[in-house]
């Protein structure tokens, strides 16, 4: 290893690195849980169920509370600082984006950057919105639901619906780039979220 | 002096003009179809009073009581027997009277079954009457099915905001 004698061929170029931290990958796969079966709770919804919907919405926001702080206090590839991207730096990751090859990123690359700052901020919009809902059929109110006005507290329950309509589709756009990124760009992102271990450009 | 009253003199005329145009824009706010709206919503408005302490009992929130239970369940039961069909006038959905009703076009097309709804609801309300003097667990055995018939119906009928 760190010999660079064939460095313009293949996989040499590439080597495996320890990028995602315990906490991150155990977060993520607690998020995945309480973000799925809190969706499918809310969507299909029953008396005896709703209560489940509540505290998967609190498990969910604590996750989201507790990756705020590990984005400050965390490991490298899991700070904001690396989320942070440009519109060039994304231009030109945009460019190479379709090659097939690795992107070999030592974290998330331009890309997923804006993507999972997109999901936490979604998932933010819909724990907050929850948090004033009320279900005026069941009868189930989120806890600060008697905080605020009856016409707000409908507002807030439509947008609480809404936002989950579009954490569906960016979760789904989540899974179709895992997919495309495994299928077409040969890298397998998902073992490195368990693992932590990815593959990483030298 | 003289210049004085005539603002007075123009002030009041302007204030006896309005006051006289109020009752105007009122009648417009209180149409045959406004006034129709305004009923029905009050009888939800019942459903959500009698059912929302029945709720409150089911969840441990408020106290259990035989005798109210088995009053509010049956005040349920004859409020969803009425007739308010007069109530749904044509031109009373949430497009022809914005921000005055949340109910959808939908209602009255010709493949809607909010009858069948209303009837679900009936008939999950009828159960719940028979039950809810019986004890705490009789009521729970029950309730859902009533708050499961509301919400379906608003699923596809009432609109998520004004
Ligand atoms: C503390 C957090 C949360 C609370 C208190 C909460 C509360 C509620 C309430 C009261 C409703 C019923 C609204 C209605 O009847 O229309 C609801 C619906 C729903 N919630 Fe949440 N929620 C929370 C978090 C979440 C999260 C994190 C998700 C998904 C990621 C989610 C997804 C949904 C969905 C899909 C519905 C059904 C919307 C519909 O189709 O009517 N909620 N929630
Ligand atoms: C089975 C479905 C899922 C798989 C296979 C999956 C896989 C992954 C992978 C491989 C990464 C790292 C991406 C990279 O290296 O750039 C990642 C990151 C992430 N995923 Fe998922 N994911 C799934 C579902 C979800 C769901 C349901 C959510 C929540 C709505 C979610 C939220 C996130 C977030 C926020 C990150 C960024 C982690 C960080 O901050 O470092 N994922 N996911």
């Amino acid at each position: 290893m760190g010999q660079d004698n064939d460095s313009s061929a293949g996989m040499s170029r590439f080597e495996p690195q320890k990028v995602w931290d315990p906490a991150i990958r155990i977060w993520h796969w607690m998020l995945v849980f309480s973000v799925v079966s809190g969706w499918l709770l809310g969507e299909f919804r029953s008396f005896s169920t709703m209560q489940w919907h509540i505290y998967a919405g609190y498990t969910t926001g604590i996750l989201i509370l507790f990756r705020i702080v590990w984005g400050f206090i965390g490991p490298p590839p899991v700070r904001f600082r690396a989320l942070a991207v440009t519109p060039s730096t994304l231009k030109k990751y945009a460019g190479k984006m379709l090659r097939r090859e690795p992107s070999g990123a030592a974290g998330h690359n331009p890309v997923g950057a804006v993507s999972v700052i997109l999901m936490l901020v979604l998932l933010s919009v819909q724990v907050l919105t929850g948090l004033f809902s009320e279900d005026d059929a069941l009868f189930f109110d989120g806890p600060l639901a008697s905080m605020v006005s009856g016409s707000t507290r409908t507002t807030l329950t439509a947008y609480h619906q809404l936002s989950s309509k579009a954490v569906l589709i960016v979760v789904l756009l989540h899974i179709s780039a895992i997919l495309f990124y495994l299928l077409w760009k040969r890298e397998n992102l998902v073992k490195a979220m368990i693992t932590g271990w990815k593959i990483v450009r030298k | 002096m003289t210049k004085r009253f005539k603002n007075i003199f123009i002030g009041i005329l302007i204030s006896c003009a309005s006051l006289a145009a109020l009752p105007m824009a009122q009648a417009a706010d209180d149409d045959a179809v406004a006034q129709a709206i305004k009923a029905r919503q009050a009888g939800f408005r019942l459903y959500s009073f009698y059912a929302g302490q029945l709720f409150a009992m089911a969840k441990g929130e408020q106290e259990y009581n035989a005798d109210l239970a088995a009053t509010l369940a049956n005040n349920l039961v004859a409020v969803t027997e009425l007739n308010n069909g007069m109530m749904w006038l044509p031109e009373s959905d949430n497009t022809a009277r914005k921000g005055k009703t949340r109910a959808q076009p939908e209602i009255w097309a010709a493949d809607s079954n909010i009858g069948d709804k209303a009837q679900t609801l009936k008939d999950a309300a009828l159960g719940l009457s028979l039950v809810a003097g019986d004890g705490l667990d009789a009521l729970r055995g029950e309730i859902g099915a009533v708050g499961e018939a509301c919400d379906s119906c608003h699923e596809d009928y009432r609109a998520e905001d004004f």
